[in-house]
């Protein structure tokens, strides 16, 4: 009997260990080229800095990385403004037709991120007449984004009770005052939420910004450039940057959710 | 004077759903007014759109005078007191409190001010740096009291303000909110499913049923004098029974209650042959252990003991009678000792019962 339960204890945990392995092993694999020489057998590895030096004097990469950084932002500030807006103004108001409402919120979720780039695109400069740039990249990244942002600020939306802002208005508050004091400090979670998953979302694309940027870098598409003449080494370097970069935030939102300095959701009362 | 509420002709539709329906309210200065009625009866609406959180479709709402219908919430200075308290999450008491007064932009001194003197009043001094759950349902009770009341606000509103509390509490808050109506002299409107609670409570009430305002007065009159057949059968629990009417005569009706003959006023305009629906309370009705007791009342009908509850004050009597109706009886609390089968005999007045007519299923008022 107690063998049988440590095999299977054993069982399990050699499952997690090898889901684990599954689903880091080719990001730590990259990490380990990155220190590398002979990247196309590295055993016995010889350590090297050599590309990470040779990436912090590439002017292209900065400029990308600047560029991604900025497209991210932005979208990630549009999105979650847009999703919020979106979410508070289907739950708290009467609205009619709402699962049907919320699922044309959803579209971008199904369309190719190809056919995003390209219609966004063929919008913003024959209908608009606006030229491919930093800013329609935003644009363009925030209608793919705004999808997912909605998912996240709406599962957590609804376990908001908007009589609280009712509460707010009876006792004067006006309305955008009651969404700073009241409503804000209640669902920001959310929002953050949304503001990083879209800010990732639009940092990592590839598709939508190659369309509407062109010859503008960004870190996927100097990627993707550089994949043409045989992959160097520096990708390894930058894909490990910023890969630790995601850690790192990921960390320190798990330390401040253990010191109890951020909650996660909204508070039971 | 004006009033300082007043409620002309107001009706709120919520799809086919008719919240209220020509609603005509004032209330006055200094007045504890309760809206009393079943959950479902367009109270918890009425409060909202005084508030100012549903406008009415139809019909005025006027406030001192001054007609606020179309006016947002946050321009009217009414004061509320929320079911569930909807004390804000994130701020201490304190900011809880001075919410009302920062909104208004008073002074940082005037709001210290009017925080020491609110906290006082409802007894909360010392807690202001706690958050709200880091209080007890008493606390956050006052504490919801206290944010209604810190701004000294035209009116105060009250939504089920104790239903969350338990029985030892609510006894003891309502005498608290009695107290803070008497000092600071300002009109409560108090929504209650709780006849107990809203008889206890307030100087005046309405009755609210489908929207309607069955019967608004004095607590009393509503509960000795009801004018309408749903208050009658629903403020003091009262027996009901059909009776048939055989005779019509200076303002009085003689009734057939299966074989038996009762007396009774009559108040509405009926004819020999129609049946009548009958509202008795219990404690109106004489409970006598020998028939010559209850002589000199008109009323007299012959059955026997069941079972006798002692509940302290009185006891509820439950007799079969000889017509096979079963009455509750609320007697003195010796009739708890009166042997079970006992024969007994139950008499009240012509004016003990109200008689209504009798209605089809589904009809209003």
């Amino acid at each position: 009997m107690g063998d049988g339960r440590r095999t299977s204890f054993f069982l399990q945990a050699l499952l997690l260990a090898f889901l684990y392995l599954f689903l880091y092993f080719p990001i730590f694999y990259i990490a380990f080229l990155s220190f590398v020489e002979n990247t196309t057998w590295p055993f016995p590895p010889l350590y090297t800095l050599e590309w990470y030096s040779r990436l912090a004097i590439m002017s292209d990469f900065h400029e990308g990385l600047f560029n991604s950084l900025l497209i991210g932002l932005g979208t990630g500030a549009l999105a979650a403004l847009f999703a919020t807006a979106g979410a508070m103004a289907l739950l708290r108001y009467p609205v009619r037709r709402k699962a049907l409402v919320a699922l044309l919120y959803l579209g971008p979720l199904f369309v190719a991120e190809v056919l995003i780039g390209i219609s966004t695109l063929m919008f913003n400069r024959n209908v608009l007449g606006l030229p491919g740039n930093l800013f329609s990249a935003i644009l363009s990244n925030t209608t793919h984004a705004l999808a997912f942002a909605f998912l996240v600020v709406l599962s957590q939306l609804v376990r908001y009770d908007w009589r609280m802002d009712d509460a707010a208005m009876v006792f004067g508050a006006r309305p955008l005052r009651c969404f700073f004091e009241v409503t804000l400090p209640s669902i920001w979670p959310a929002v953050l939420g949304a503001f990083l998953v879209s800010f990732l979302l639009a940092f990592n694309n590839f598709e939508i910004s190659f369309y509407n940027l062109g010859a503008v870098p960004t870190l996927p598409t100097i990627a993707w450039g550089t994949l043409r003449h045989g992959i160097e080494p520096e990708l390894y370097a930058l894909a490990t940057l910023v890969n630790l970069a995601v850690f790192v935030a990921l960390l320190l939102l798990y330390l401040l959710i253990r010191t109890g300095l951020v909650r996660i959701g909204l508070p039971e009362d | 004077m004006t009033p300082v509420l007043d409620l002309q002709a107001v009706e709120k539709r919520f799809g086919a759903v008719t919240a209220l329906s020509e609603v005509d309210l004032t209330i006055d200065r200094g007045e504890f007014f309760a809206l009393l009625g079943p959950s479902g009866s367009g109270k918890t609406t009425m409060l909202r759109v005084i508030a100012g959180l549903e406008r009415p479709d139809r019909g005025r709402v006027l406030v001192e005078g001054r007609e606020v219908t179309a006016l947002p919430p946050y321009l009217r200075n009414i004061g509320m007191v929320f079911q569930d308290f909807l004390l804000f999450p994130h701020k201490t008491v304190g900011e809880n409190i001075v919410f009302p007064l920062r909104m208004q932009r008073r002074s940082r001194a005037e709001q210290q001010e009017q925080l020491a003197w609110v906290s006082r009043l409802v007894r909360l001094q010392g807690l202001e740096e706690r958050y709200p759950h880091q209080l007890s349902g008493g606390q956050k009770q006052r504490v919801a009291l206290a944010r209604g009341l810190v701004s000294r606000p035209t009116l105060l509103l009250l939504d089920e303000p104790l239903a969350n509390l338990d029985r030892e509490l609510r006894r003891e808050m309502e005498v608290e909110i009695r107290r803070y109506q008497r000092e600071l002299g300002i009109p409560f409107v108090y929504v209650t499913h709780n006849q107990e609670e809203a008889l206890t409570i307030a100087d005046r009430m309405a009755v609210m049923y489908r929207g309607r305002i069955e019967q608004v007065g004095d607590k009393l009159d509503l509960y000795m004098r009801p004018e309408t057949r749903f208050v009658a059968g629903f403020l003091g629990h009262p027996n009901r029974f059909s009776a048939r009417v055989l005779e019509i005569a200076d303002g009085r009706m003689l009734l057939d209650w299966n074989g038996v003959r009762l007396r009774q006023e009559r108040r509405f305009e009926t004819r020999a042959g129609e049946t009548v629906e009958l509202f008795l309370k219990s404690e109106r009705i004489r409970l006598c252990r020998r028939p010559d007791e209850a002589a000199a009342l008109p009323n007299r009908v012959p059955g026997r003991l069941q079972d006798a509850i002692f509940k302290g004050v009185f006891a509820d009597c439950f007799v079969t009678l000889n017509n096979g109706a079963e009455l509750v009886v609320a007697a003195t609390p010796d009739a708890a000792g009166i042997p079970r089968e006992s024969p007994v005999t139950l008499a009240w007045d012509i004016a003990d019962a109200h008689a209504f007519p009798v209605e089809q299923e589904g009809g209003g008022s």
